[in-house]
């Protein structure tokens, strides 16, 4: 578990390059993110169970510093600053006692938001005034089909150590430690499904179910070893298969390196995660054994959201009401899930989905639903 | 005109082209629409039930051979919300009773079409599509409170019912009835489609036989008991039964109402293995009537006025006191009546038995709720009939008035007065 914390740090990083490419932060020179120069603003965040309150709440568009401190807060150990849902800022492992501090350039005005996961309010608005407005040349489609390129390696740059901790696990016969790994490796390979699946036998042999073979014995991938360990209750003859989920997630790796991508693709791909979310995690049938469906959703979820924020300044100058539309809906769904979130910090996780009863499920399923049918207009707006 | 003419001009004609086109070329549905004041009987020559008029059509409408309906819940607690989705069903609900697409675009290949088009090619069929509110709709989500008519709020628990809840209530109903199924379940579909966001389906119903007739020259149909139902029902040309029993009026003192109805449906579960296994003259004895010909026991024929105070040689009532005609008929009701427009189902098994889980979706219209409660007080405690069937789901809709036009959207009058 250490090992993907310290890739998701990595990731994180990644994400924040990202970032400055778009919307929020771009400014004069892409200086997004860059060391700030002139009068540097400073914001307070102290962390508590009740949140990570931003004090003050607004600045002036420039550098600002965010100093955040921990006095005795078990369950808040970080703050992000996020603009749009993608990370510009942050801080983490704070835990009672420590405190630490970034600083970025903030050119672009509007709202932006410190969330702090595990508070009981871990979403406060921030806000900067003045500022350079979006540069009309951010809102391009260009900038959104790379920052999806950039996403999806970063996400797969994850999934590879991510897969490797529960694979080694496996090959060490350690069931406790590989079913501790499974949906946290998953996850990275849930929010980029779309891609993947267009490289021919990487998702059926990383991704198929019993049912998805033709022949039970050639059956490889994360749910072969699900059932060994959630059914089975035994690894033997497990180590093949988890030298060839490492083979093919290497796999992966190389070919996202390359591959670009067309807005439509981020569109069509948005709903088809929300496809994946509608017809397998909903049902419960995705991860049969082990009911970490859950984890699946909010990371197909996830992936479908990156795709929308990406477009959303395109799909805002042309039709912002969609655009405001897909936001609020969105919105529904992540809150929604967020009831079955338990555990914090690296046992965040998700609730064992054989525990939610139907008519839960049913709520769950409509919000995904209302989110898709807008959803499905996006592609004729940005193409 | 139909989508298959239509489509014949050219693959790739956008909705708008379709809809250009029927203006243009002045279609027989769209002219009979724009003549007739009062929605409800079909162009024979197209097939089309005009859609706006006076009252919705599908209540007082000759009953189709298909059904199609569906209960939905509004999850949005916005009233902008609730009238945008209103307005949108309105618009698709009219072009599909003229056998035309969903408005929207549906030859860009980049989205998905608006229309599903499973019905492309395929006739009008007669289709309407009709809605009511519920009960529910009237509480403090969307400040409707002070339209809702006296008469109306959740029914009351009735003999002879174990209801399911996921088959039961619902913030709004609607009735697709058409010729064909695809017609109809198209329809549905449509709307719930439309609608997500807004509103979620609560539960849905196929209906494949109609078991009422409202047309004066319509056979009465059988139900799934082999007999003959609706004999007795009121007919889409008896215009002071349907003033005096199924049209609201000026009582309601609610204006959206004013020509509306309220429609209650019931899943009524058939016992058929039970009954199946029931002797002829038990069967005939159930109802009260002979099974063939549907001759009421002291008649010849099906349109015989039953004799209830008829005797046989031993001195009982020829016509049964618990039989299901004498339970159900107006004159042993003080006159009331109701518009029936019911259809058998059947949803595959129950899984419990193995029987086969088939029944009657009873639909009927009237202009209180109070006439069904009244009947079904008698008729769940004392008709014979019960031993063979349980009301399994319930739902209660307030239809509002028709719409007069294009202008206009349903519930309109709720949502602006």
């Amino acid at each position: 578990m250490t090992s993907i914390r310290a890739d998701r740090l990595a990731g994180a990083a990644a994400l924040v390059c990202a970032a400055t490419l778009l919307a929020g932060c771009g400014g004069s020179g892409g200086s997004g993110a860059a060391a700030p120069s002139g009068p540097t603003a400073e914001v307070k965040i102290a962390l508590s169970d009740a949140g990570c309150e931003p004090t003050p709440a607004s600045v002036p568009a420039g550098p600002v510093k965010f100093s955040i401190t921990n006095s005795g807060s078990a369950k808040v150990t970080e703050a992000e600053l996020q603009k749009d849902g993608k990370i510009l800022g942050e801080k983490e492992s704070l835990t009672p006692g420590l405190s630490g501090d970034f600083t970025l350039r903030l050119e672009g005005g509007g709202a932006y938001s410190i969330y702090c996961p595990g508070g009981a309010k871990d979403t406060w608005t921030f806000t900067v005034t003045g500022g350079v407005p979006s540069n009309p040349a951010d809102t391009s489609l260009a900038v959104a089909t790379k920052g999806y390129r950039d996403y999806i390696v970063a996400e797969v740059d994850q999934l590879v150590p991510a897969t490797k901790t529960f694979t080694d696990a496996v090959r060490a016969g350690d069931m406790a430690k590989a079913k501790a790994a499974f949906a946290p490796a998953r996850v990275h390979y849930e929010s980029v499904e779309p891609v993947a699946e267009s490289f021919g036998d990487i998702d059926p042999d990383v991704d198929a179910r019993i049912d998805d073979v033709k022949d039970p014995s050639q059956w490889t991938g994360f749910h072969r070893i699900e059932k060994a360990l959630w059914v089975d209750n035994s690894l033997a003859g497990m180590t093949p298969i988890a030298d060839k989920l490492d083979a093919d997630v290497n796999t992966l790796k190389s070919k996202v390196a390359t591959e670009t991508y067309q807005p439509a693709q981020l569109a069509n791909g948005a709903g088809d995660l929300l496809t994946e979310v509608s017809t397998s995690k909903v049902t419960g049938e995705e991860d049969r054994y082990s009911h970490t469906d859950l984890w699946d959703f909010q990371a197909n979820i996830d992936g479908a959201r990156k795709c929308f924020e990406l477009l959303k300044p395109a799909l805002a100058a042309k039709n912002p009401d969609l655009a405001q539309q897909l936001e609020a809906r969105f919105t529904d769904v992540v809150s929604g899930l967020s009831q079955y979130k338990k555990g914090s910090g690296d046992n965040a996780g998700y609730v064992d989905y054989s525990t939610v009863p139907q008519d839960q499920r049913r709520k769950l399923a409509d919000a995904v639903n209302a989110l898709a049918e807008p959803l499905s207009k996006v592609a004729g707006q940005v193409v | 005109m139909t989508i298959s003419s239509d489509r014949a001009n050219g693959p790739r004609l956008s909705r708008r082209g379709l809809l250009g086109g029927a203006a243009g070329l002045g279609l027989a549905g769209v002219a009979g629409a724009g003549l007739v004041g009062c929605a409800g009987q079909p162009d024979p020559a197209t097939g089309t039930v005009p859609f706006y008029g006076a009252n919705q059509a599908g209540v007082d409408t000759d009953v189709q051979d298909r059904l199609a309906f569906a209960a939905f819940d509004v999850t949005s607690t916005s009233r902008a919300d609730l009238i945008d989705m209103l307005k949108t069903w309105t618009a698709a609900a009219e072009a599909m009773t003229r056998g035309v697409m969903v408005p929207g675009e549906s030859n860009a290949g980049e989205v998905p079409p608006a229309d599903t088009g499973e019905t492309i090619g395929l006739p009008p069929s007669q289709l309407t599509v009709t809605i009511g509110f519920g009960p529910s709709l009237f509480d403090q989500r969307f400040g409707l409170a002070a339209h809702r008519p006296a008469a109306f709020s959740a029914l009351p628990a009735l003999p002879g019912e174990i209801l399911d809840p996921n088959r039961t209530g619902g913030d709004i109903g609607i009735q697709a009835c058409a010729n064909d199924p695809a017609v109809a379940f198209h329809a549905v579909r449509n709307l719930a489609r439309l609608g997500k966001g807004t509103a979620v389906t609560r539960w849905t119903q196929l209906g494949f036989g109609r078991t009422a007739s409202t047309g004066t020259d319509q056979q009465t149909e059988r139900n799934l008991m082999g007999f003959k139902d609706g004999t007795r029902n009121i007919k889409s040309d008896d215009r002071n039964a349907l003033e005096q029993f199924v049209w609201v009026g000026d009582e309601a003192a609610q204006p959206w109402l004013e020509g509306g109805s309220y429609l209650v449906s019931r899943r009524i579960r058939i016992f058929v293995e039970a009954w199946d296994r029931d002797r002829l003259s038990d069967q005939e004895a159930v109802f009260g009537r002979e099974k063939y010909t549907g001759a009421p026991l002291t008649g010849k024929a099906e349109f015989d006025v039953p004799d209830f105070a008829a005797k046989g040689p031993d001195g009982t009532t020829t016509i049964a006191d618990d039989a299901h005609i004498r339970l159900a008929a107006f004159e042993n009701n003080d006159g009331l009546r109701i518009l029936r427009r019911g259809y058998s189902f059947t949803d595959g098994i129950d899984e419990r038995t193995g029987d086969l889980d088939a029944g009657l979706f009873f639909i009927a219209y009237m202009k209180d709720p109070a006439q069904f409660v009244t009947l079904q007080r008698k008729l769940g405690s004392q008709d014979a009939l019960n031993e063979y069937i349980r009301h399994v789901g319930s739902g209660l809709f307030a239809c509002p008035t028709g719409v007069p036009d294009a202008t206009s959207y349903w519930g309109k009058q709720l949502f602006e007065s």
